[in-house]
């Protein structure tokens, strides 16, 4: 479970420019469930994800991690929990150009001092699920939308991590993709996993499978459905 | 002053570290004032990713240090053909005031810029930086080392004048030249050997004490600390004789000459590396009680007695091989 | 192999494939850092060099040289000092010697006139035995051509060139001369009895001191030399041009430190990109730090390699054709001669530090200002 306490967060604190992304947000998020946060751009939703996600810590406010405190942990020990906890596919994919799909599929394991073959085998047991086996050889920029999203996924699973943390995932998608990413996704929920999403796609809330629904609107929260 | 690469390599490493302990300090100083983990402002996370820069900092400064103490004793060697009267390092070192005390800065800069990444590496370990404070506190204690390092090698390299006549080690360790020099040369060969032997049990024992209890590094750092001064002693009144197969000769920097296979090395590295972990086994073992330290620290304690174990082992044996194998007969 | 060095060898792998992915602008770094090296390396390793070979050349020489000394200049010296200071306890020989310098105004060179000491080496009369440099500044095509010097305006004197030294004899010997001593009295008007110095060998060197001392006392106009005291001179010699030269090559080091800590700072977008990603896929600032410094290491040490090799290539196979000039001496004429590779541990960490050292400080906090983003930034 994770739970968010009068959580806020200033960007550009003490200047000019400073934004309140969030405005003192409580909120339980469940495991083992899919949970999607919806809302406008700017709503704060993706800031949300990140402090969720251990990616950024908040200003004020408490953050726990199945029981455990973890908005006042150091940054360094924050990014030790956040790659063996959470996996991460973003909006853009952000797969590193030049490198293979399996370079870019190892790359968050390459912290963790792992077995380099044993790294490797389980990329490319998640590469063949993902039904891009035989492309692992090949440079990122050469994959399709749908197959670059499929190895932004493979990363995100390669630490076999319990989360799986996914940021506008189907903003460049057409519906084909979008559903067959829906597939997956209950795929992973099957797993034993627990996602969670943010997206102001209806295809993604309205989607069978989908647990609790977050609305955000101007760094709060506007309503929660299950 | 005497213009060469080597001394202009030596005062360029001084000078950085200088301006690395510096910068740290005045950083230091604002650790010291404001660190508060509670705190989840950008200011604090800017101080805590700063301490990574630190970090890095100071493991630049020590690998540099530890090339440069090399270096240093390795010209001073090249350099005694400039000097009248000098054959090896220490009639370079003695061309005036300033050549001992700088070596024995350097020696110092080390040291404490390694005990200084060990509690490093223990703060680390724990989830709320344990050991910040006090790791910023020996930092300010470092920083006047560090410039004190630098200043007094500037001071030795601008004085160097080669019409000075100094003296060689041969009459560095003669009774005619009273003091600590020769006070070590002059501690008999078997007493020496004796003290050693004795130090080295007592280093076993306490280590073994360590590793089976997990108690007593304290007592660990300081028998290394004098495993330490006996085993400098040894080399002065025994082992350097051994290696020169000439019972007079009692130079420590000379068995670094290339004429002696540098078998100096053999005996210099392990001890120093033997002597530092084990000092710094003790220097951890004061903080063994925090908290967030209790299930790593003893490990990392226990991992470093085993080192510095092995370090002094690396000593003997090659204090051993080299009576064995020396031409020499002191005794018998 | 323990987690820590299966993480120095995935961060290593990332490296590398970095470095691969822009190929062009790592190769222009290495080849401007390698350049520097190769300056600096060139001039220490050319330096130790001669020091080396000076100091082969000196172990032979005699140990102590008496001169004569007239209102503050060398005069020539009486044949007869020689005995006196053969006669000091523990000198094993002294002989007087004849040797002077002639300057060839025909190809504007100055030559060593010597008369030698060994029987086998002394010419016929009439005749002279030369360095290789001789021959080589006079544009002697055939060997048995004759030598004709001029001391002044209008006077020409004819020697034959009995036979040349061999080039590997070294520094010393290239513009040296050899007459028997008939001929170079003549040669340079020198009045029977008289000799240019008294050079003297010691059986105890550590007895030299002494020698010098009761020599002095008893022959208070002469200067005693020692080998020492030579030695030392041209130690010091070499070592303020070697110095010199790597004082020039610090604002080469200076120029290439500003590039290098340029370059680090101002990473393109796709870089800057890279290192978001890395941080956002759970690389902690350390991990960035750790990669980034696997990459100034891998540059450093193909620069240092290379510039290292090519130093070594340039000075011992090609005979440093861009610095001998500056290192060698004032003289015209240049020892045509392979220098003895001699390179030691002392030279290759002065030149480490030198290089190394600034290359790493100049990089090392644009690379933690690189490595300390906000892992989340590649979200917004």
């Amino acid at each position: 479970m994770i739970t968010l306490t009068s959580v806020t967060k200033l960007y550009n604190e003490g200047r000019p420019n400073e934004v309140q992304a969030l405005k003192g947000i409580d909120l339980t998020i469940a495991r083992d469930a899919i949970t999607v946060l919806k809302g406008p751009s700017g709503s704060g939703k993706t800031t949300l994800l990140s402090i969720v996600a251990c990616m950024a810590r908040p200003t004020t406010g408490r953050v726990t991690l199945d029981g455990e405190v973890v908005s006042g942990l150091p940054e360094r020990f924050l990014t030790e929990l956040r790659r063996t906890t959470f996996g991460f596919v973003f909006q853009r994919f952000n797969l590193i150009r030049g490198l293979s799909v399996i370079e870019n599929v190892m790359l968050p394991a390459a912290p963790l001092g792992g077995d380099h073959a044993k790294v490797r085998e389980r990329a490319l047991e998640r590469l063949a699920a993902l039904d891009l086996a035989d492309k692992a050889q090949m440079p990122v920029e050469f994959l399709s939308g749908g197959e670059t999203q499929r190895a932004a996924i493979a990363r995100a699973l390669i630490n076999d991590a319990p989360i799986v943390i996914a940021d506008e995932p189907t903003a460049n998608l057409d519906t084909d993709l979008t559903m067959r990413f829906l597939e997956i996704v209950r795929a992973l929920r099957a797993e034993g996993k627990t996602v969670i999403m943010t997206s102001h796609d209806p295809r993604i809330w309205d989607a069978e499978g989908v647990d609790a629904v977050v609305e955000m609107r101007d760094g709060a929260i506007f309503g929660e459905f299950a | 002053m005497i213009f060469q690469t080597p001394i202009m390599a030596l005062l360029l490493v001084a000078g950085l570290a200088s301006l690395t302990a510096l910068w740290s300090g005045g950083f230091a100083v604002q650790v010291l004032r404001r660190w508060n983990l509670a705190d989840m402002s950008r200011a604090q996370l800017q101080r805590e990713r700063a301490t990574e820069l630190v970090s890095t900092l100071f493991a630049a400064v020590m690998l540099a240090e530890l090339a440069a103490l090399l270096l240093f004793v390795f010209n001073a060697d090249r350099m005694a053909s400039l000097f009248v009267g000098a054959m090896c390092a220490v009639g370079t070192l003695n061309v005036n005031g300033y050549g001992f005390p700088a070596l024995y800065l350097k020696i110092g800069v080390f040291f404490a810029a390694t005990l200084w990444l060990m509690l490093d590496r223990a703060d680390r370990m724990g989830r709320d930086y344990p050991l910040t404070k006090v790791k910023y506190g020996v930092m300010l204690a470092i920083v006047p080392l560090v410039l004190a390092d630098a200043g007094t090698e500037l001071a030795y390299f601008l004085n160097m004048h080669t019409d000075v006549i100094t003296s060689c080690c041969s009459k560095l360790f003669t009774p005619a030249n009273a003091g600590l020099a020769n006070e070590m040369a002059s501690i008999g060969p078997g007493m020496s050997l004796w003290l050693l032997g004795f130090a080295g049990l007592a280093v076993a024992v306490s280590g073994a004490v360590v590793l089976w209890s997990g108690r007593g590094a304290l007592a660990y750092a300081f028998l290394s600390a004098l495993m330490f001064a006996l085993a400098l002693t040894a080399v002065v009144s025994v082992i350097a004789p051994y290696i020169y197969e000439y019972p007079n000769h009692h130079c420590p920097f000379c068995i670094l000459k290339p004429e002696y296979n540098y078998y100096g090395y053999a005996l210099y590295i392990p001890l120093f590396l033997g002597t530092g972990l084990g000092v710094g086994a003790g220097m951890l073992s004061l903080f063994r009680n925090r908290e967030s330290l209790a299930d790593k620290l003893p490990a990392m304690i226990r991992r470093q007695v085993i080192w510095s174990m092995a370090g002094f082992a690396g000593f003997g044996l090659a204090t051993l091989y080299a009576i064995a194998s020396s031409n020499l007969i002191i005794f018998g | 192999m323990t987690p820590w060095l299966r993480r120095q060898r995935a961060l290593a792998d990332y490296t590398l494939a970095s470095l691969a992915r822009r190929k062009g602008k790592n190769i222009a770094l290495v080849a401007v850092y390698a350049i520097v090296v190769f300056v600096l390396a060139s001039a220490m390793f050319f330096a130790a060099s001669l020091r080396f070979e000076t100091s082969a050349v000196l172990r032979d020489a005699p140990e102590v040289t008496v001169q004569k000394i007239t209102m503050g200049r060398q005069d020539l010296i009486e044949g007869s000092v020689a005995e006196e200071i053969g006669k000091i306890r523990g000198v094993t020989s002294a002989k007087p010697r004849l040797w002077g310098y002639y300057y060839d105004r025909i190809v504007g060179a100055n030559y060593t006139v010597m008369v030698p000491d060994d029987p086998e080496m002394i010419p016929e009369p009439g005749s002279v035995i030369v360095g290789e440099g001789i021959p080589r500044a006079r544009g002697f095509k055939w060997s048995g051509a004759p030598l004709f010097l001029s001391r002044y305006e209008g006077d020409l004197k004819r020697f034959d060139v009995a036979r040349a030294f061999e080039s590997d004899s070294a520094l010393m010997t290239s513009d040296l001369m050899l007459m028997n001593e008939a001929d170079f009295r003549d040669f340079f008007e020198i009045p029977a009895g008289l000799y240019t110095d008294v050079v003297a060998t010691v059986r105890n060197p550590n007895e030299v001191a002494t020698i010098v001392e009761k020599g002095s006392n008893a022959l208070p106009q002469m200067r005693f030399v020692t080998r020492s005291d030579i030695e030392r001179t041209y130690q010091k010699l070499f070592d303020w041009r070697e110095g010199l030269l790597a004082a020039l090559a610090a604002a080469g080091i200076l120029a290439f430190v500003i590039f290098a800590a340029e370059k680090a700072s101002g990473l393109s977008a796709e870089e800057m990109r890279e290192i978001g990603i890395l941080k956002a896929v759970g690389w902690d600032t350390r991990d960035v730090i750790a990669m980034k410094l696997w990459e100034g290491g891998l540059v450093s040490l193909g620069a240092f390699l290379l510039g290292t090799v090519t130093a070594f290539a340039h000075v011992f196979f090609f005979g440093a054709p861009l610095f001998a000039p500056i290192l060698k001496g004032w003289a015209v004429i240049y020892p045509d001669f392979a220098l003895a590779p001699h390179v030691d541990g002392l030279e290759l960490l002065t030149l480490a530090l030198l290089t190394i050292v600034p290359y790493i400080a100049a990089t090392l906090v644009p690379i933690w200002r690189v490595a300390s983003g906000d892992p989340d930034a590649v979200m917004r």
